[in-house]
Parts: structure tokens; sequence; C-alpha cells
């Protein structure tokens, strides 16, 4: 499953008017960045306290059989105070997504910079979004695997993340070392070969190993644009830096 | 027409409700109504809607499947005009009957996890297909171990964008398209785009 266009096509918008991360991520109307999510995360509320079982249901049964039983007994909160808090399990799905998405965002806006040459922000926003999925694997299996298929609106969610990656990793193609031939579909192609592999590793239970795929992530993900010879350069040196961190 | 047996009734009937409702929405009455049988006879068939879903699904990819190993292994010639042969005969199962793959791709996701793990392992029997690439390309033992389910994890994508779009019907056009994402990852962007000019006479769609 890897959508990167919506149903209205405004996919294209963002990699072609905005030139700031900050405004890649306004424009999708994602909730702005936060980077003060705690790990491992500590619910501070009630309603953190819901979402994480709202996670937790997902990556045990899937999203359409989590009952409201399933979050409020782990949330420990009475089913008054889910319906005070949420509408009904979709309401809370959503507001669970966007708090991922939220914590997403912080981790990329955290690790970019605009100065920063375009294989070292791949690396980076790769390295950042394996650690917080490897922190988080009831989140990242949420997100990755129920979101794409869970209806318009989660749905909607998952794709407005995916397409600031897709923006980001767009931005090869405006200085490529080989530029011959390549067609518009190869970024799309190098975001879903990595999603696949990522999303393979979480249902495999893996989710907390995500981090040793940052090679193979950082190959596929920058091979369209740089060429093989380049592509494995920065993916040996990712593999480097993963042994000297051991 | 002949009469089919009550278990393909069964699988054809989860396929078109699924398809038209979506997996959760979808009840047991909604497939013996549909499938004209008894909800004794559906129960003596299957555990549950999720059990007949995916006993659909697992006869739907094994036809697709055979077919491309099929296509790959008759055809001669180097790896990458193999690997066409193949790609091409997948789009043309997708493009004929695409309700399957559309189920493969949306609700196999709102399934469970069961099923979620069921699509994984279907892809990946396509391995062969990508994994002679490795033979093929000149570095090749120099790859990222995961090239192979990457490179399927890229067509994959490809495919679902379409289908996701509502363009099943015009998946065969995409075919440069996934030749590249095929064979970009074993011989890079340069060496792919010339081959799928070459095998294909055609282009993808460029960058203007």
């Amino acid at each position: 499953m890897s959508p990167t266009a919506s149903p209205n096509g405004n996919g294209i918008r963002s990699q072609r008017s905005a030139d700031d991360l900050g405004g890649l991520i306004a424009q999708e109307r994602l909730p702005s960045g936060r980077a003060d999510l705690p790990e491992p995360l500590i619910p501070k509320s009630q309603r953190e306290r819901i979402l994480m079982a709202m996670a937790d249901s997902c990556a045990t049964k899937g999203y359409g059989a989590t009952t409201i039983g399933d979050i409020v007994e782990p949330a420990g909160v009475s089913r008054a105070t889910f319906y005070e808090l949420f509408r009904d399990k979709e309401d809370c799905f959503h507001a669970a997504m966007e708090l991922s998405l939220a914590d997403a965002m912080g981790r990329i806006v955290a690790v970019y910079s605009p100065d920063k040459p375009w294989a070292a922000t791949v690396r980076d926003v790769a390295a950042a979004f394996l650690d917080l999925l490897a922190s988080r694997p009831a989140f990242a299996r949420m997100a990755l695997v129920e979101a794409p298929a869970s209806g318009d609106r989660g749905y909607e969610l998952y794709a407005s993340g995916k397409r600031v990656l897709q923006a980001l990793l767009d931005r090869g193609r405006d200085d490529p070392m080989e530029e011959q031939g390549i067609p518009t579909s190869a970024g799309r192609a190098a975001l879903a070969a990595a999603e696949s592999l990522i999303v393979g590793q979480i249902l495999a239970g893996n989710a907390e190993r995500l981090r040793e795929l940052l090679p193979d992530v950082v190959y596929i993900t920058t091979v369209p644009y740089l060429g093989q010879d380049e592509a494995l350069r920065q993916s040996r040196e990712a593999e480097k830096a993963l042994r000297a961190e051991g | 027409m002949i009469a089919r047996s009550q278990r393909e009734r069964a699988l054809a009937a989860a396929i078109a409700v699924v398809g038209e409702k979506g997996f959760a929405a979808t009840t047991v009455a909604d497939l013996t109504r549909e499938a004209g049988i008894s909800r004794t006879t559906f129960y003596e068939m299957f555990d549950d809607k999720e059990a007949c879903f995916l006993a659909a699904y697992d006869d739907a990819v094994d036809r697709l499947v055979r077919a491309v190993s099929a296509a790959y292994d008759a055809a001669e010639g180097p790896w990458p005009e193999r690997a066409r042969a193949g790609l091409a005969a997948m789009l043309a199962a997708l493009a004929a009957d695409p309700e399957p793959a559309r189920m493969a791709l949306v609700d196999v996701g709102a399934a469970g996890p069961a099923a979620q793990r069921r699509y994984r392992a279907a892809v990946q029997r396509l391995t062969p297909l990508f994994d002679e690439g490795r033979d093929f390309a000149p570095g090749g033992r120099d790859l990222p171990a995961n090239t192979s389910r990457m490179a399927i994890g890229g067509v994959a994508g490809l495919i679902a964008d379409e289908l996701l779009e509502g363009r099943a019907k015009e998946l065969p056009k995409l075919l440069p398209d996934v030749l590249f994402a095929t064979l970009t990852p074993y011989i890079g962007p340069q060496a792919a785009a010339e081959e799928v000019a070459r095998i294909s006479g055609a282009t993808p769609e460029m960058e203007a």
C-alpha cells in the first residue's frame, strides 16, 4: 500500500511551491511538529492514555476489530470519559494519527536544515524516522499499516505525511547527477520501496530493529537521482555510522 | 454457465461484497445472500468472514503469481527482457481483473494482522523474478541485502497508486515505469533508462 497522491491530485502542489520544510508541513495542514514527546512515551493525560491504547489495540487485533472496550480497559478510563473526549472510535483513531504525525514532523524538523546537502538530508531524515518508528512500534504499525486502509480521513492523514517525505525526496531531482531518462514516477517508486521494507519489518515484529535498515533505505531512496555508485557510497557511509554507534 | 460449487460462490461473493462495502462493513449475512448459500453451509466451510475473505484472496493471488511466473519463465533473453515479460503479464492480468488486486491492496490492510502478513508473503513470492537482477548486475553482490524486497515494494507501490486513482484499465501503460523501478536498484538509473528505451521502444513519462 503506497498511495502518494490524494484522489484530488494535490500531491504535486507540495513539491512545487513550498521552499522550506515548515511550508511543506503547513501546506498539508498537518499539526506542527512536536519535539516534546518523551521517549518512551509516557502518557500525561487520560487522552494520551486512550490514544496509546488505541495504537496498541490496532497493533494486536487491527483497527477494524478494535472495540471501545479494547481501548478504555487498558487506558484505565470509563466509557463515559472516552465519549467526553471522542465522538467515537473513528474520531479517536484520527486523533491518534494526528499525534503520530505531529511526532514524526517534529523529528524531521529537528534534523532538517535548508543548507544541508540533499543526500545528507535524506540520510538524516531516514535515520530520524526509523528511530521514531522503532521507539513507538504500536504507533508505527497504526500509522503505516492501519491508517492507509482505514477510510477517507485516516488515509488522508497518512497520505499527507507521506507527501511531505515525497516532497523532500523529489528535491533530489533539482540537482541530479544523472539526468537522462529518469521517469517522473522514480521518486514515488523509491519511497514505496523503502516503505515496503519498513512495513515488512514492522509486520514481522521486528520494529525495534528498524534502525538496521538505514543503509538499505538510504540506497533505494537516493539511487534514482545520485546514480548507483554514489548511492552505494552513501549507503556504506550510513552503515559505517551505524557500526560506530554500536 | 457452469454451476459453481458453493465454495466458489462464497469466494466470489467475498470479492464482490468486500469490494463494494469494504471489509469492516461486510457481514456474513452479506456473503451468504450474495452467494445464495445458507448460514450453516457458510460456517461449515469457513470459521468467519475473515477466513472466507482470506481464502478468496489467496485464490486470486495464486492465479496472479502463476501468470507472472509463467510469462517470466517462458520469455527468452537476458534478465531485463524476461522481467519485462513478467511485469507485462502482471499488469495485463490486473487490468483485466482489478477487483482482487484492489482488495489485496486496500482491504487486506483493513482485514487485520493475519491478512496483512499474507499480503507480504504473496508479494514476496515474486522474489525470484527480481533476485536474478543481482546475478545480472555487474556489482550485484555489493548491493544492500534487501534490494529485491525493496524493488518489489516499489513496483507494488506504483501499481497501488494507479488502482487507488481508479486507473486499473490503464495499468499496461505503466510498463516502462515499473520496468524502470525494477531495473534501477540493480543496475542504476542510467542503465535502467537505456534498457527501458531499448526493450520497450517506449520511454516513461519524462520530467519536463
